[in-house]
């Protein structure tokens, strides 16, 4: 029998009255893999994540954590490691404490407590108030407590927002070295930069549905599909590209736009030995192409 | 379950709510004691039944502990905090659960502490003025007694009320509006002994014979009922609340 991935959302969805946040979302999430959610704010990413995590009840559709809901997981803080908002905790509490009561919840011993803060750099400020926290190391008390059962899977709510540069180079860094290490991270965010430098595949959802879920590379490759020709022999490459099978339209005198990369079309000219007078790329920037998945979904 | 009910007990104690309840405790019995040891004729205070009625004061530990139980369940999603905890432990049920017995357990001790310290502080101001001490009289031993029950009681009515409202300060005012204004209209129409507030006062009484309170029995059956009716109530709403 295969074994369950890390995450799998089947149909999920999930209603507020007449609102529909999630609607008939269905991914998998691979293992020992970085995978970007995507969307827009409000495309409904923290609900689906409440919705894997236990949190949220889904409307009807199932969410499921090594094949299992989260609720029937025996020993969650050891499967899942979840970091939401940064301000899920008692401002009067110490940093320490709050760990300590989870730890205590979830049966991990005292001692992993001082090894999470140790790991995320927070044994300085470990028995100071969360009141006198900066975001950063609130987000860091986050990260410690997501990692208190030493888990698989991390799953992360836009852990950026908010962080300054150098927090973000330390979440970025840390969550490669826990990929490298064999964990899978499911990691979302409004903003694709963010996850595009880390992550191995992206799920794109909007309005709550399904847009794309591919690896980094094809969402990459769509970005550089375009090349731009200016020739006077304009019409006669166009029959040659259309031979070579390659789909490119007139868009003005002498000028052609094409979908395959510039190289492929210089060795087209250049093999039927037609003049160009220009020849450039049109990539479209990642974030573009988000917008383009995103937008066309209204 | 037993790491459910410590890890409750953690957070009680690793704030300062119980520093702060357990202060306001202190200087109330202080000023009431003071008062009473102060003002009263001495004859009133010779008398063993005078001593008790001093003492009584230790019963307001049972409010603390209300406000207590409200802020162990109420306060996690004022905080937020109920999202970590759900977390480590998806069964709300069993959350709800070990809150209700560290409700009742730390009702119980403050109650202990409050008893500990009236009995400490009225033996010492009567010493002050030289009345000879009737402390150890069962009727003020059955006192402390049931405040320790009533505080018990309240601390878990306090959780399955918490759980059921969600909302720590709306909460707490309701309970204040309850026991100060509506029990009170109650009692006018005569129909206060099976409201919450009357049921866990006559535990404390326990035995003496006031026409406004159950007896010690039927106040402890009928507050034990509010107890199991509060956390099943409590434990249905936080298991059907999407936590976001």
């Amino acid at each position: 029998m295969p074994q369950s991935p890390p995450v799998e959302v089947r149909e999920l969805t999930k209603r507020y009255g007449d609102t529909v946040a999630v609607e008939a979302l269905s991914f998998s999430v691979p293992a020992g893999r970085i995978t970007g959610f995507l969307g827009p704010n409000g495309a409904g990413k923290s609900t689906t994540l409440r919705m894997i995590l236990g949190l949220v009840h889904p409307s009807s559709g199932e969410a499921l954590v090594d094949g299992a809901r989260y609720v029937s997981l025996s020993d969650p803080a050891r499967a899942v490691g979840a970091v939401l908002e940064t301000d899920s905790f008692h401002p009067g509490r110490s940093g320490r404490n709050h760990l300590r009561v989870l730890a205590t919840a979830a049966g991990v011993p005292a001692a992993r407590v001082d090894e999470v803060l140790a790991e995320v750099e927070l044994t300085g400020a470990a028995r100071r108030h969360v009141s006198k926290y900066s975001l950063g190391m609130r987000q860091r008390l986050s990260v410690a407590a997501a990692l208190l059962g030493s888990p698989r899977l991390l799953v992360l709510d836009e852990p950026a927002n908010g962080l300054d540069p150098e927090g973000i180079r330390w979440l970025r860094d840390f969550l490669r070295s826990f990929a490298a290490g064999g964990g899978t991270v499911l990691i979302s965010s409004h903003v694709l930069a963010e996850v595009a430098q880390i992550a191995d595949e992206v799920v794109i959802i909007h309005h709550g549905k399904l847009v794309a879920h591919e690896p980094l590379e094809a969402l990459t490759a769509r970005a550089a599909g375009g090349t731009f020709v200016r020739s006077p022999a304009a019409d006669r490459l166009l029959e040659r590209l259309g031979e070579a099978g390659i789909e490119a339209a007139s868009t003005g005198a002498g000028v052609l736009s094409v979908t395959a990369p510039p190289e492929r079309v210089g060795e087209v000219a250049a093999a039927g030995g037609i003049v160009l007078h220009e020849l450039r790329g049109e990539g479209a920037s990642l974030e573009e192409v988000f917008l383009q998945l995103t937008g066309e979904q209204r | 379950m037993t790491r459910l009910v410590a890890s409750e007990a953690l957070k009680v104690v690793t704030t300062r709510l119980l520093l702060w309840l357990g202060l306001l405790l202190a200087g109330l019995e202080l000023l009431v004691i003071a008062l009473h040891v102060s003002q009263d004729s001495l004859e009133s205070l010779g008398e063993a039944r005078g001593q008790r009625d001093i003492v009584s004061i230790a019963a307001v530990s049972a409010l603390m502990a209300l406000i207590v139980g409200v802020v162990l369940a109420a306060g996690e999603f004022s905080h937020r905090t109920i999202a970590p905890t759900f977390l480590v432990a998806p069964a709300r049920g069993r959350v709800v659960t070990a809150k209700v017995v560290v409700g009742a357990v730390v009702g119980a001790a403050l109650a202990l502490g409050a008893a500990v310290f009236a009995w400490a502080l009225a033996a010492l101001l009567l010493s002050l003025r030289s009345v000879p001490l009737h402390l150890g009289s069962g009727e003020t031993l059955r006192v402390f007694g049931g405040t320790i029950l009533a505080a018990a009681v309240a601390g878990a009515i306090g959780v399955g009320f918490g759980a059921l409202t969600r909302r720590q300060t709306a909460a707490i005012v309701f309970t204040f509006v309850w026991l100060l204004v509506v029990e009170p209209l109650l009692a006018i129409a005569g129909v206060q002994r099976y409201a919450p507030g009357h049921a866990i006062a006559s535990v404390v009484e326990g035995g003496t014979s006031s026409s406004e309170l159950l007896s010690f029995g039927a106040g402890l059956a009928v507050s034990l009922a509010y107890v199991l009716a509060f956390a099943a109530a409590g434990a249905l709403a936080v298991k059907a609340v999407d936590v976001s």
